[in-house]
Order: C-alpha cells, then structure tokens, then sequence
C-alpha cells in the first residue's frame, strides 16, 4: 500500500480516536468508531492478506452495530443523557488528545525498533489508538465510554500485533473479544432497565 | 474423544443449555451440582491416554484437541486442576441461594470455570490471557444484574483485565525474540517489565489494587465471594503454568525477590485495609487481598510452595463460603453493610454471626481455626529469607485479626433490640453450622488439608 494512503489512514485514526473522546453525542462516537475500524483494516492490511484483515473490518463494523442498535432501543431519557460536560470539557479534552498524538509522534523512532517489520506509519496508528483509548478510559466512568475506549485500545494493539504475528486462532479470539465488548456495552446500557427476573 | 471436549466443550454446551431455564432456578442448581460433581468424578476415574472399556466399546481419550493450529492439552497430570476446579464450582452451587441470588449465577459460572480451564489447557499459554479477557466479560455480567447499574469497580475490573490481556501477550512476543537473540540482558528485563505489568493487572497487585475494595462494596457478597475465589485460583494456575512453559525461570532469572516484595505489600495492604475499613464488604476485600499476598510469598517458595499454595485455596473456599453465605443472608435483615448497621447482629441472629466470625478469623489466621496451621507453614517455609518478609507476614496477620476484633466488638454490641425477623432458610443455616464444624475440625486435623493439597501438587508437578 502507498505510504501516502497509509499516511491517510493513521490520520483518520487519530481523528475518529479524537472525535469519540470529544463527541458527546452516542451515535456519532458509533459513527467515528466504525470508520475508525476502516482505518484498522487498511493498517492491518499492509501486513496481512486482505482477506484476513477484511476480519477486523467485519468484526469491528459488527460491534459497531451491536453498540448503535441498542441505542435505538433504550428509552428517550437516557438516550438523550449527553456524555461529558460542555465546552471547557471540549477544550480541555482536545488539548489531551493533541498531547497525546505529540508525544506519541515523539516516540515513534523508539517504537519502529520493537515493531521491526512494521510501517512508520503503522506504529503511529496503533500507538495514537492505544494513547487515545487510555485517555478515554483515564477520562470517564460511564459505561458505554469505557467500552469505546477498550474497543479503542484493542484496536490499536491489533495494529501493532499484526506486525508481528499473524494466527488464525488470534484473529478470531480477538475478533470474538471486539463483539464480546459491544455486546457486554449491550448489555450494560440495558442492565437498569431489564426486569430484575433472571 | 479428547480430554478437552469432556471437560471444556462439554461444559461450555450445557452452560448455553441452562440459559433458557433461568427460571427454574431450584432446578438449575441441583442440576448444576450435579454436572459439576460428574465432572469431579470424571477427572478423578478417567483414565488419560490410556485404552478401557465402556460398556460394549473401547475406548482411548485423548489428551489434546486441534483447534486452528493450536492444542488444548489436559494430560493425565492436569487431572488434579480440572478435580480442583470443578469441585469449587459445585462447592458454590451447594451453598448457593437461589432466593438470594440471581438464577444467571448457575451457567454464567460454569463457563467462568471452563474459560479460567481453557486459558489453562491452551498450548502456546499465552493464548491464555485472551481467555482471561473473556472470562473478565463473563464476570462483569455476573457482578451487574438486571435492574441495577453496573458499578464503578466492576468497570474498573474489566478495563485491568483487557490491559493485563494486551501486556501478557506482548511480553510473550518480546519472550520468543529472546529466544532468538539470547543473552539481550536489556531485552530480558524490557519484557520482564512488561509480563510484570501484565500480571499486576490480572492478579490486581500494586497499584492496581483499587477494583477488589470497590466490587467488595457495592456487589453482591456471594457473587464477589464466588468471584474472588475462582477467579484468582484461575489467575494464579496461569501464572504458574505460563511461567514453567514459558522458560522464564530459566537464564538466571530472579523471580523470588519481586514475587516477595509484591506479596509483602498485598499483605500489608490487606492488614491495613481489614483495620480501617467501615464496610463489610470492603473487609472481605481485605481478606482477599491479604490472600493474594500469601499466595505470592507461597509461589516464591516454588516447588515447596505449591502443596501449601493449594492447602489455601481449600481453606479459602470453605471460608470464604460461609463468609459470602452469611453475609448474603445478613444483608437481608440490614439496612446496608457498613459496620455501624451490624451493631448487635450476634444477638438478633446469632448463627448467620457465628459464619461471618469464623469465616472471617479462618481468613485472618486465628489458632484453632483451619487457616492457622496452613499460615503457620508458609512462616516455617519463608523462615530462610530476609526478616522483612515475616515481619510483614506476622503484622499483616495482626492486622487482620485486628479487623476481627472489631467485626466481632461490633456485631456483639448490646443495642437492647430483639430479634425481629428470623434470618436465612433452614438449609442455609444448616450449611452454616456445617461449614463452621468444618472449619474448626480441620484446624484440630490439618494433616487432611495437607494430603489433599500434596496430592494435587504432587499430580500437577508430576506432569
């Protein structure tokens, strides 16, 4: 793949990983979370066969939906519950993420020598997408971000673990675990409002 | 037919089977009881690998199962973890409630018990921790049911165990370029470093503490009982099998000093924690964390440690049983769990008390209690190494039986209120007085304790 189109995909990486962080709106975090995972496959896909990254995109879009459908279904009160606070909380959220993306571009020489068979490229995704999932879990207690953050982190390792392996029963497990993480937000966003009858 | 399918896939079909009968609860149990003590029995009489007749056919179980190119190996010496496992889940569903506690608990803690065996039986190990991120999927579940919201601690379990799952997975990458570049001195303690973060996270050493006293508070006392119990065994058998097959002792590898330092602060953590803490919960908390520091300072011990390691995790389901059980039924007559509220507990319902006293000072490792010879053991043992580590086992113990004195001060206030309501269903309370017969015989008779547990080191080491 054309290290400018790479370039591309980390960018948009580092923007859906910003704009989940920043959005307070749940459709639009579930929006920004499946591009990003596009953004996953296209960095994956350099060290895999596409039709073994495609994996990640299909699991990925799958927790997507998993997540945006039970939004569909909770009741109006809580789905119009905003997420965060207002504009102080934007500002400050950004400016943690732009550090976040600064400091990581700063360790990228460190990184390419433990990922040797990876693109600069490649590393600068993974490791903006772990940096930026640790924020969100560093930064929240609500339930549905702190399963975007870990969708997040584990998108990012996914990145930096395809450079260096690539398993079949890897791919699956971590594919299972991103779906399992969407339906456990699933089930967390619903928890309050289920009967207590099981 | 394979080891493997008998006891994971197995298992993991009747607990999709048992989710449509959540309703027959009553069912549920008896029926899970039953499953789990067949699967005891089955790993103590299965022969592994070896030919016998059933019925009218012969018969040769295999010892591994091929999944995408990887084995799941359960051999003749595993036998002993499987026993173990299966009889502490059929140990919970004996005393569980299903008045008290939700009907899910049933299935969702077979598969629990089947993914901490998995993470166990898979070959390269390190899969292992991805089983360890679905069995914290699992736990999170169990620990928030319908009509509540999930609390803070069970969201911060979850979010440790994903990032323990991420670092044990890339230390063991960093592990096998050691292989090929040996000698890297810097290498080696990189991934050490890394494995080290990566197991903080999953056994929730320092500082990464926090989420046993939160789940302790605000959850359900049976449930975080359950929890603490299987969950750590589970984390503690992966440690070990991944660090045996993983070559880490090997290369000159010092493994027992920070093993002790870690066990030395749980410990301390937990002495301190059982003596300040205002909750009930949170002072089972203390128990626990307190018992994770025992079992670092017995795995420091190695070869030696292991008989005394499993001599604990006996005693600690047994204790930690009775503890969950009384408290779960005491919570019913309480306003909440703080300590204040239990004033006087021992007068109006003094033998749900006597389960939550004995429970408690098994733990602590009073005399004359089953705890206390064990504890005793891992002192003789650890009398070799630096004064430090005693001193912290002996004040960690003060601590405890600090916690104690007060639990009991408090539950045996005289606040001049009679007995309201009558606490527990008969089969409870029966459970009650048997596990506290239990716990004070096997304090006069620990040599049983002993043989159980040098069986199954003996039969895991063997392997």
């Amino acid at each position: 793949m054309a290290p400018l189109l790479q370039s591309l995909l980390a960018g948009i990486l580092f923007i859906c990983g910003t704009g989940i962080l920043m959005t307070t709106n749940r459709r639009w975090m579930t929006g920004m979370l499946a591009l990003q995972y596009m953004g996953v496959f296209g960095l994956v896909g350099v060290s895999w066969p596409l039709e073994i990254a495609v994996v990640k995109l299909v699991a990925g879009w799958m927790a997507a939906a998993v997540l945006f459908l039970t939004y569909q279904s909770l009741p109006d009160s809580r789905n119009r519950q905003r997420l965060t606070a207002g504009s102080e909380g934007y500002l400050f959220m950004g400016f943690a993420a732009l550090l976040i993306g600064l400091s990581m571009y700063s360790l990228l020489p460190v990184a390419l020598r433990w990922f040797l068979g990876a693109t600069p490229q490649q590393v600068l995704g993974g490791v903006w997408l772990l940096g930026l999932g640790t924020l969100q879990l560093s930064f929240s207690r609500e339930d549905i971000r702190i399963i975007t953050g870990l969708l997040t982190v584990v998108s990012g390792f996914e990145i930096l673990y395809a450079t260096l392996e690539a398993s079949v029963l890897m791919t699956g497990l971590l594919a299972m675990l991103n779906i399992g993480l969407a339906f456990l937000g699933a089930y967390l966003q619903m928890a309050a409002n289920l009967e207590d009858r099981l | 037919m394979s080891t493997p399918i008998i006891w994971i896939l197995l298992p993991l079909l009747v607990a999709g089977l048992e989710l449509p009968l959540l309703r027959y609860s009553r069912i549920l149990k008896w029926g899970g009881s039953a499953f789990s003590l067949s699967l005891v029995l089955s790993a103590l009489v299965l022969p592994v690998s070896e030919s016998f007749h059933l019925l009218f056919w012969e018969v040769r179980l295999a010892d591994q199962l091929l999944i995408f190119g990887r084995r799941f190996i359960l051999s003749a010496g595993d036998r002993s973890v499987v026993a173990l496992l299966f009889f502490l889940h059929f140990f919970w569903l004996l005393i569980y409630n299903p008045k008290n506690v939700p009907a899910y608990f049933v299935p969702f803690s077979l598969a629990g018990v089947v993914l901490i065996l998995t993470a166990y039986a898979v070959d390269p190990i390190f899969y292992g921790a991805l089983f360890f991120a679905f069995l914290a999927l699992i736990n999170v579940v169990l620990l928030s049911p319908p009509g509540k919201e999930p609390t803070p601690g069970v969201l911060r379990l979850l979010i440790y165990q994903i990032l323990g799952m991420l670092f044990i997975l890339f230390a063991a990458w960093l592990a096998s370029w050691i292989d090929l570049n040996r000698g890297d001195q810097l290498m080696s303690s990189r991934s050490l470093l890394i494995l080290a973060l990566g197991f903080s996270f999953l056994l929730a050493i320092f500082p990464f503490i926090s989420w046993i006293p939160m789940v302790g508070e605000r959850n359900h006392p049976f449930l975080v009982g359950y929890l603490f119990n299987t969950y750590f065994l589970g984390a503690f058998l992966f440690g070990s099998r991944f660090i045996t097959e993983g070559g880490w002792l090997t290369g000159g590898i010092n493994l027992q000093t920070p093993l002790q330092i870690a066990g030395v602060l749980m410990l301390g953590f937990g002495g301190v924690l059982a003596v300040y803490s205002r909750h009930l919960g949170r002072i089972s908390s203390a128990l626990i964390i307190a018992e994770i520091g025992r079992s670092l300072l017995a795995f420091s011990l190695f070869l030696g440690g292991f008989p005394i390691y499993f001599a604990m995790v006996v005693i600690q389901a047994l204790a930690l049983g009775v503890w969950s059980l009384a408290l779960s039924n005491l919570q019913n007559g309480l306003a909440d769990l703080e300590l204040g509220s239990a004033a006087g507990a021992a007068h109006q319902w003094p033998l749900i008390s006597s389960g939550l006293v004995v429970g408690y000072f098994t733990l602590a490792g009073l005399p004359f209690l089953a705890g206390f010879p064990i504890y005793l053991s891992l002192g003789s043992a650890l009398k070799l190494y630096p004064g430090w580590i005693n001193g912290a086992l002996v004040l960690g113990t003060l601590g405890l039986l600090i916690g104690g004195l007060r639990i009991l001060g408090v539950l045996l206030e005289d606040t001049g209120s009679e007995p309201s309501l009558i606490l527990g269903e008969r089969f409870d309370r029966g459970l009650i007085i048997a596990l506290n017969g239990l716990l004070v015989l096997l304090g006069l008779f620990p040599q049983f304790v002993y043989l159980i547990a040098r069986v199954i080191s003996h039969l895991m080491l063997g392997s």
